[in-house]
């Protein structure tokens, strides 16, 4: 397929390469350092059942489980609040935890052959594992929780028709707005781009976030941006960038940045809008007439792990009710254990996931997967739009 | 005399080896291995296979002119932040060489306190002091000069210029500070007995002097800060990027690691030039005298 005119420079650094990379994808960013892969730790009757590819779920007691697992998560996930029903279910299995910083941070650390079992990318970012052989495919028949999720949770897990991803957490963007500065209730996300705000607006620093409101706003197809369309996308936000008073990176810099006062709306996730709602900072979380967007984090098992068989067992547990409700209280955002969220009864959270409103799901629009094509597409136009 | 010889080349070995094999493995390696990098046509398929080498990413980034403006941006901001970070250090210098006296070591020990701070706290730090409800907005209200808060005070490139300036003046202190406790009291007295008044004194003996430890400050200040990202991300705001942050989202953000190496490349090639033209200007040989 490719040329024959090849540089062979991988053979010649190749061993300097794999020093390097090692030292990256343990070190970079304080994570546990854990053997790579330990087939040796894992229990030898779990590998081989593995090897069977029978289901073991009967033959082994959970509390007889042994073997260690390698999570590639988000900061804050690794607590143990967030795997409680696995630290509970399997008391003698233990799970390090590798930290990465972003859907990007992630996917790099994966392709660079970081050795984690289990990784947890969002909707958007998952084709290429699969395009690119990191993801193994999941063997549903062996949750125990999987008739728990919704349908359309299911589907977003779902790749080429095999089910590669495990959904677990969920929630709403939408514009975020402080009603005390903005007096006039916010319907589009229209008020992003509006010269009206300006110098109080903060959009998430990131293309394809760009991309999705300028599709909501104009009603172009989201899978299918042209470039003439992608080009009047930069111009809208390079038009956008002096208005906004600065790009938020993380959830915690946004919510700082509202409640000081200095952001009155921002393209928030529904975490954003619980916190503020939690801390007294009168604020609203607007139902635009074009839809709010979703997201999913789905988890993900890395593709010749050895450890196959715990790693559906973390991700059966992580459907668990216990870990589900740490999730929902403690971070407002949703768990892909629909019981859970039926049995909510908090007044905040119940305003946060808009539970009241029957029809919410269907007003909402669901981030669709990106190809790498439209990834490097639409980050570059992000970074020329912050060149500018 | 043999047996010397070999003790001699022996602790050479020992002394150089570990920084040398040190910086090959994690600076040269790393380096080259950007360079491969920046010839890839896109991240598919394996880190390690070999690839048809393109010259794709250098002709996407130059077709892009908001890119090699920012370049542009960067290295004068860059250059703006090391002439006031050289200014502002001097005197400091100056001071501590020729009046502090005994105190001296106390001084540059309170110059040198800053760095028991991480370098994001001290950043940080400047966001509560400029901000909407920062401590320079709620004095000017306080005393009645202004009636709503300033916004411009934050989030735009001045804040990153001023916030860099603050971040680099102890590091541009030490070496005019080594350069000018290098100039012999005997030569100020010489000049005065020839009859050169203080001013004069400075101006033709000391300032010239202190050349070296000046351009090596400048240096010490102006390569890092072109490709700087960590300051402009925190307090520049919307429109204060600069090129760092450009190569830092094509790494971490677009995963789109063969353009973001063609553009450090480019930067890498940008800043040699420009010190080179640099040193050709302030001229070199200055550097060797001392």
């Amino acid at each position: 397929m490719r040329p024959d005119r090849r540089l062979r420079s991988g053979l010649i650094v190749g061993p300097a390469l794999a020093l390097i990379l090692a030292a990256c994808t343990s070190g970079g960013s304080g994570a546990t350092v854990q053997p790579s892969v330990a087939p040796s730790v894992a229990a030898p009757s779990v590998a081989a059942a593995s090897a069977a590819a029978t289901p073991v779920a009967s033959e082994i007691p959970a509390a007889d489980v042994t073997g260690n697992l390698t999570v590639l998560d988000w900061p804050g996930y690794d607590q143990e609040m967030f795997w409680a029903d696995f630290k509970s279910t399997y008391p003698k299995a233990t799970a390090a935890f590798e930290i990465g910083q972003s859907d990007a941070d992630i996917y790099g650390k994966m392709k660079a052959g970081d050795q984690a079992d289990v990784f947890h990318p969002y909707t958007g970012w998952l084709q290429f594992y699969v395009d690119e052989g990191l993801a193994a495919e999941i063997d549903t028949s062996r949750l125990k929780n999987w008739d728990k999720v919704p349908d359309e949770f299911k589907k977003i897990g779902q790749i080429d028709g095999k089910q590669y991803f495990v959904p677990w957490d969920w929630g709403f963007t939408s514009v975020l707005y402080r009603t005390d500065k903005v007096t006039t209730p916010i319907d589009t996300w229209g008020a992003l781009l509006d010269p009206a705000y300006k110098g109080h607006i903060s959009m998430w620093d990131d293309g394809p976030g760009a991309v999705t409101v300028s599709s909501y706003v104009h009603g172009y197809d989201e899978t299918a941006i042209t470039p003439e369309q992608l080009s009047a996308i930069k111009a809208e936000w390079i038009a956008q960038r002096d208005l906004n008073r600065t790009y938020w990176a993380s959830e915690t810099d946004l919510t700082a940045a509202m409640k000081s006062g200095e952001v009155w709306l921002a393209y928030a996730w529904q975490g954003a809008y619980a916190t503020l709602l939690g801390e007294g900072v009168p604020v609203a979380y607007a139902t635009p007439k074009e839809g709010r967007n979703s997201w999913v984090g789905l988890y993900g098992i890395r593709k010749d792990s050895p450890n196959y068989d715990l790693a559906l067992r973390f991700l059966d547990a992580k459907l668990g009710a216990v870990t589900g409700n740490n999730l929902v209280t403690n971070y407002y955002y949703g768990t892909a254990n629909g019981d859970v969220m039926k049995a909510i009864t908090d007044e905040t959270l119940k305003e946060a996931f808009s539970v009241d409103d029957p029809s919410i799901l269907q007003k909402t629009n669901f981030t669709p997967n990106l190809t790498a094509q439209q990834r490097d597409d639409w980050t570059a136009m992000w970074t020329e739009v912050k060149a500018n | 005399m043999r047996r010397r010889r070999l003790g001699g080349r022996v602790a050479f070995l020992a002394l150089y080896l570990p920084p040398v094999v040190w910086l090959l493995l994690f600076l040269v390696v790393p380096l080259l291995l950007m360079a491969a990098f920046s010839f890839r046509p896109d991240l598919r398929g394996g880190l390690l296979d070999a690839f048809a080498p393109t010259l794709k990413q250098f002709a996407a980034v130059f077709a892009t002119e908001s890119y090699l403006r920012l370049l542009g941006l960067s290295a004068a901001m860059a250059f703006g932040v090391a002439c006031i970070a050289v200014v502002l250090a001097y005197p400091i210098a100056y001071y501590l060489v020729r009046h502090a006296g005994r105190r001296a070591g106390l001084y540059l020990l309170l110059l040198l306190v800053p760095f028991w701070t991480s370098y994001l706290l001290r950043v940080m730090a400047w966001k509560l002091m400029l901000g909407e409800e920062g401590v320079v907005n709620s004095l000017l209200m306080y005393l009645g000069w202004i009636s709503a808060p300033l916004d411009a005070l934050l989030y735009n490139r001045g804040t990153v210029v001023v916030t860099l300036v603050y971040v680099w003046i102890p590091f541009a202190v030490l070496p005019i500070l080594a350069a000018l406790s290098r100039v012999r009291p005997e030569l100020l007295d010489a000049a005065a007995d020839l009859g050169a008044s203080p001013a004069s004194q400075f101006r033709r003996v000391t300032l010239p002097l202190s050349l070296p430890g000046i351009a090596a400050a400048f240096f010490l200040v102006f390569i890092p800060t072109i490709g700087e990202y960590v300051t402009p991300s925190l307090v520049g705001g919307s429109g204060g990027s600069m090129y760092g942050n450009i190569i830092q989202d094509f790494f971490t953000k677009a995963v789109n690691w063969p353009l973001g190496s063609a553009l450090s490349m480019i930067m890498l090639v940008a800043t040699i030039v420009l010190v080179a033209i640099a040193l050709r200007v302030v001229g070199v040989g200055r550097f060797f005298r001392t």
